[in-house]
Parts: C-alpha cells; structure tokens; sequence
C-alpha cells in the first residue's frame, strides 16, 4: 500500500519531468523512429502515392554505390584531418596559454571568438576571401611573390582549405576544454619531475599530456562526432566539388533528399551515418580507457 | 540558415472597376502614358496606370479581402514586382504577403513545402518544373484562361508573350502549368576596350571564340569565365554548347545522349576553353563569379544570360559599364546556334485555397501593363511589347536587348525542355555538372566525364 504522502511524491516527480519527457521524445525519438521507417521504404516527394515499404533495398543500392564509398572515404579523411588539426593546435596553443601569466585573459578571448561567429556568415566571408582573383588571400600570396592559389579548385586543395577553415571554428572548442583540464590539474607530479631534472618538454609529454587524456578524449568524441556530419563549411565553400572530391556523407544525404526529393535513400544514408557515429564513439572511448592514467581516475 | 523577408504590401481597398473605366480609350492612351513614363515608373500612381489594368474585362475585385502568399527567389523579378504590388491591392483589394529566399534556401525548402501538401505558397516562382508537375504541386491553368470572369483574352494578348514563353508554359500533356515571368538567353559578353586593344574582333566561329579567349588572356585579366562549378545550376550555359554543336543531353526521344560525339565535342571545346584561359580557380565558379569577375574587369569575356546585361550597365556595380559589345554564341561549323535559354515560371499551388486570387495575380502580374512597368527597371520580361519599350531599351540596352532576342529567338526550346523539364531533372543536371566541372579542371577527359555522366543518368532513369 502506498501511503498518499509517496503518491504525492510520485505524482510530482512525474509531472516535473513531463515535459522534458515529451520534448526529448518529439525532438529526438520520434524524427529517429520517422526516419528509421523512411530508410526502409521507397518514399519520394515526387510520387508520394506509389509508397511501399522495401526494407533492406536502400540499404543495398547504398553498398553498392561507388558514390557512397568516395562520400564515405572523403567524410573520414576530414574527420580525422579537422580533428587532429584541431587537437594539436588547440592543446598547444592551451599549453602556452597556461604558462602565460599577464595577458591570458585578452588572448584567451582572442582565440574564442572564431566560437561565436554564425558559422554560415563566417563561411560566406572565407568564400570571398578565397576567391582566386579577387580575394584577399591571393592578394597576399602574390604579396610574397608566390603564384595565386585555387585554394577550392584542386581535390587535394580544396579537402586541405576545407580542414584549415573547420580549423579555424572548431580549435578554440579544444583549446577550452584543455585549458580547463589543465587548470584543474594537480602541479604536483610536474614539480617533481622539475627537481627530479627533466626538462618542459618532457614533462609536458610525459606527465602533463597523459593526465589531460580523460578530458581530450572527451573533446575528440565531440569534435569527430560534428565533424563527421559537417555540412555548412562543405555547401558553401565547395558544394561538394570539385567532382565530387569534397562530396560527404552528409551532403550526399542533402542532395538525394531536398535535391532529389529522395527521402526514402536519404533517410538510409542517415541512418547508416548515425550508425558509423555510435560505432566509432563507443570504439574510441574504449581504445581510450585502455592508457588512461590510473592517477586520473 | 534560414532567411525570409516577408513584406505584406499594400492593405488599401479600392472600388476601382474595369466597368467605370472606357476600356478602348484606356488601352491607348494608358498605353501612350506607360510609354513615355517608363523612366519614372516606378513613381507612377495607381491613377496613372490604373486605367491600364481596369481596362480589361476581368472582375478584379471578384476575391477582394483575401490574402495570398508569393514565394519568390531573391531575383530581379522580385525585386521588380515587390513595388509594383500595392498597385496590384487597390486594383482587386487581394493582399499580397511576399516572402524571398536566397535560391540556395529556396531549392531546398519549398520541394519539402509542396511535398507534404501545404496550402502556402498560394504562387511561388518553380525551380524544377518537371518534378512539380509530376509531383502533382501545379494547378493546371487552361481552366482559369478559360473562365471569363477571371481571364480576358484580348486584353492579356497572348501573341505577345515570346513563342518559346508559350511552350515552357505547357506540359508534354499540352496542359498550361506555368505563367512566365522572365526570358533570358545565352549571350556572349565582351569587354570592348581590350578586344580593341589587341586589334581582334568579335568572334563568330567556336574556334575564333578560343583564338580569342587565348589571345585576351594575361596575367591579370583572364581570357574568358564560364560557369564550372560541380553542381547542377551551372551546367545551363555548357549545354548551349552542346545545342549548338548538334548534341543533346536528353534528346527529344528521351534518350540519354550526353556523351555522343556531338556533345563530347562540345563539352571539349568548353573546357579547352576554360583550361586555356580561364581564371584561376574556374572550379569553384557559379554564375555569380562570372558576373563579378566580368564586372570587375578581371576577365575579358564571358558567355551566361542576357540578363546580366542590367548588372553590367550599372556604373555603380560594374567598371565595364558602357565598355561592353554583346554577341551571340558563335558558330560549330557549319552548325546553327542554338544557345541556351530560360524562362522563369511562375504557378499556384495545388493545395492552395485561394487558386482564384492567386491566378488574378499571376494574370496582373503578366500583363502588357505590368510588364512594360517591370521591364522599364531593366526587368527581362517574356512580352515583347515590353522589350520594345524605350524603358526597357534604355536600361538593359539596345545592342544588349537586341542580341537577347535573337538568341532568344535562335535557341531551341524543345531541346531545352527534355533535359530541364524531365521529372529527373535535378538528377541529371548533378551528374552532368560533375563531369562539367572534372572538364573543366582537367581532372578528367571530356570523352570519359560524359560517358560517366551517361552512366549515373541511365542508372539514375533506370531507379
């Protein structure tokens, strides 16, 4: 028998977290559930009524499509290009900020607000910035007697000018979050290494960075997780080209869908990226457990 | 990111009535009046072009009080109508709520829109014509022509609108789905002061358009800039080319024939060309990056629409303003040019539930009145009338108009149409950009990119 006191409770706890309940359930259950049953069906906005559910047939046109596999290879190679950009950038450039002392707090604003900016309106200014003849970034190559660049022109450029400006954004989300690690971490076993005679290189490789570990792995899984889906750098600056060298995963499922009208496959490309998703971050996070230093824990 | 800019204009109602007005005497001299003003159109009262529209026997105030939505791409057309609507309020006390996107956001958002059967827009400018009339998002319009409290046959003169106008209206059914709203064409553009400079003149042939590209191509200008860009909108000046080689994309039979020889022929002249003197990063270039660098006199030449004529006119924009010869696409051998063409549409919804105030706006919207109004701020209107007027003349100008419409007239609709108005349309664009574009930077052979193009369409056609 539940005393009225405890259904009270109960009734309470339930009506607090009702709607966070609903929200959660219609922002992320039901589109989830939506698309799942789109991916196996052969939905498209040009013929609605010839729907029919055709289970794994997206799936396997998916495989066997060559544009699946170069979007899948070109989606990989700018996750972990962006990320180790921006993990060795963002952790050095932390590093430097901790040792610093007097002007910390203009700099550490400094590099923050590449943050802030919308990213389509940083995208569009780094679109006309790298307009080969009449941008301002030729204009300072050809400064220093170097020929204009077609910094989106090339397959090879065109990835390379994609990472840099995903670096440019996305850096200072590393950078936070190390130099919050390296704020809360303990000076002590660094100190010890100092009168033990080692020098700051060693100590940074040796002590300082293995202790950051727990909270890098954390900005890793959160960085490739939106770099793997990144979709507005790519739209702007490239569409996808040239070819189809910069055409990603997620662009792929862009054009099938609001292009082609094809919800059914896109829905499937969808679904196997959210897949790709938990695989590796579940896969990572693991690898990552396996050296992290039992001084962290 | 999602931008609209919605302006709801015009809230005044009038008793304006065709019947008050003397419809033969309004015709003329209303007629007269728009000609003589066009240079002040825009500061034209609704008394001084009233008369113009009231003229028609049409019961403009049969839906008065209600409100319809225009979706409309940020355009010129837009931007030459917005200011006009007001007129459009007092005339059938029908409200106007124009809502513009960039085409990027357009493209995507308002297949999804008309796809899960949305009642607004109640007209909205169509992108994809042969996925919209398949999927059903078009309301025929034979109907409402042939209502006669709505529609005026004389009045609205069709024999004014261009003939290729009139077939884009019509479906492979023979139904009018779509009302045009512009006519351009591909022309050739040319920077006048640097052609003389270097003692050439313009060219005729394809293979004077490339002695001419190489020989105007420097350090600092480039010889010429032509849509490359790996995506489907910038494949509309290549396929000119390939009209006027004798090819096609998709034939008249529906076939697949991007990579005849015809068409490979051409695909290798557009990119020698662009290999030899376009600018650096062509790649990335979309019809936008033709027009600045054009503009800016950082290319010499350029081949794209008739309508950025107006742009180039401009001496706020362009450095080239007043220094340009146009001309039109130069000859294959012993081929007829076909240069590529586009009339922009507008329809109403077939969801909506306002068909009959929508179809008043499209009418008003069309008509001799309106057109000559629009076309008097450089507005590349599909009515003749309106490309004749000294308005029209005077801004988009005279040696430009008149090579628009020969090419216009030159450029062949049908052909136009079985690639642009196939149901698969945006498909086969993708992958005939792609191989444009791996032409283009030379990442591929004009041979090999086709044939690849082929294959994804037959595949494509084929799923």
């Amino acid at each position: 028998m539940i005393s009225p006191a405890r259904r009270d409770r109960r009734r309470f706890l339930v009506l607090m977290l009702a709607p966070a309940t609903v929200l959660l359930l219609g922002l992320t259950l039901v589109p989830f559930l939506v698309s799942l049953a789109f991916s196996f069906s052969n939905l498209s906005l040009v013929t609605p009524d010839d729907f029919a559910y055709i289970w794994f047939d997206n799936f396997d046109r998916l495989f066997r499509s060559p544009e699946f596999w170069n979007a899948m290879r070109v989606t990989v190679i700018f996750t972990i290009a962006a990320v180790a950009v921006e993990l060795v950038l963002g952790v050095g450039i932390a590093a430097l900020l901790h040792y610093e002392t007097r002007a910390v707090p203009a700099l550490r604003l400094i590099y923050l607000l590449p943050l802030a900016i919308t990213p389509v309106a940083a995208v569009f200014t780094f679109r006309i910035m790298l307009n080969p003849s009449l941008g301002v970034l030729n204009y300072l190559v050809k400064q220093v007697g170097l020929p204009p660049q077609d910094w989106l022109g090339t397959p090879g450029m065109a990835l390379m000018t994609l990472v840099a400006v995903d670096a440019w954004q996305w850096t200072p989300f590393i950078l936070l979050i190390a130099a919050g690690g390296l704020a809360a971490m303990d000076d002590e076993p660094q100190e010890a290494a100092q009168m033990d005679g080692a020098g700051p290189i060693a100590i940074f490789f040796h002590h300082t960075l293995p202790m950051l570990y727990p909270y890098l792995a954390v900005a890793v899984v959160f960085r490739s997780i939106d770099a793997f889906k990144t979709f507005d750098i790519i739209f702007v600056l490239t569409g996808g080209g040239p070819g189809i060298a910069t055409r990603t995963l997620n662009l792929l499922a862009y054009k099938q869908g609001l292009e082609f009208l094809e919800m059914g496959y896109a829905a499937a490309i969808a679904i196997v990226m959210l897949v790709a998703t938990i695989i590796f971050s579940q896969a990572f996070l693991r690898r990552i457990n396996m050296f992290r230093p039992k001084a962290a824990l | 990111m999602k931008q609209k800019n919605h302006f709801l204009v015009g809230d005044a109602q009038t008793s304006i009535s065709r019947r008050k007005v003397l419809k033969s005497a309004s015709a003329f001299a209303g007629a007269g009046l728009l000609a003589s003003s066009a240079s002040r159109a825009w500061a034209a009262t609704f008394e001084e072009v009233g008369p113009q529209w009231a003229s028609a026997d049409i019961d403009w105030m049969s839906q008065a009080g209600k409100t319809i939505v225009l979706n409309a791409v940020q355009h010129p057309w837009t931007d030459a109508i917005t200011p006009l609507i007001p007129h459009f309020t007092e005339l059938t006390g029908i409200n106007v709520d124009v809502q513009t996107q960039s085409e990027t956001e357009y493209t995507a958002e308002l297949p999804v829109k008309l796809g899960t059967g949305n009642p607004t827009p109640d007209v909205y400018m169509v992108w994809a014509i042969g996925q919209a009339i398949t999927a059903g998002w078009l309301e025929p319009l034979d109907g409402f022509y042939a209502n006669s409290q709505l529609s005026d046959a004389s009045w609205w003169n069709d024999d004014d609108l261009f003939p290729s106008a009139r077939s884009f209206q019509k479906w492979s059914d023979g139904i009018r789905y779509l009302m045009p709203i512009t006519a351009e064409s591909q022309i050739l553009f040319i920077n006048q002061p640097l052609l003389e400079e270097k003692g050439l003149s313009v060219p005729t042939t394809m293979d004077g358009l490339m002695d001419t590209a190489v020989a105007l191509h420097g350090d600092d200008v480039a010889g010429i800039a032509m849509r490359a860009k790996s995506t489907g909108d910038s494949t509309w000046p290549a396929g000119g080319f390939i009209f006027s080689f004798g090819g096609a994309i998709i034939d008249l039979d529906g076939n697949v024939a991007i990579n005849s020889p015809e068409a490979v022929a051409a695909m290798d002249a557009y990119g020698g060309l662009l290999h030899k003197a376009g600018p650096v990063g062509i790649s990335s270039y979309q019809w936008v990056e033709c027009l600045n660098d054009y503009m800016a006199g950082a290319v010499a030449m350029g081949c794209d629409s008739s309508n950025f004529a107006t742009d180039i006119a401009n001496p706020d924009k362009s450095v080239v303003a007043g220094k340009t010869v146009y001309a039109t696409l130069p000859k294959a051998g012993d081929m007829p040019i076909k240069p590529n063409m586009w009339h922009w549409n507008a329809g109403i919804n077939s969801s909506s539930a306002n068909k009959d105030a929508a179809w008043l706006f499209l009418q008003w919207a069309e008509s001799m009145p309106t057109c000559l109004l629009s076309s008097a701020a450089g507005l590349a209107t599909p009515r003749a009338s309106a490309w004749a007027s000294d308005g029209f003349q005077n801004r988009f100008g005279a040696q430009a108009a008149d090579t628009a419409l020969s090419s216009l007239k030159a450029g062949d609709g049908d052909l136009f149409k079985a690639t642009w108005f196939h149901p698969k349309g945006p498909q086969i664009l993708d992958a005939f950009g792609i191989a444009l574009n791996q032409i283009a930077t030379g990442a591929s052979d004009a041979k090999s990119a086709m044939d690849a193009a082929a294959a994804k369409i037959e595949a494509d056609l084929a799923g």
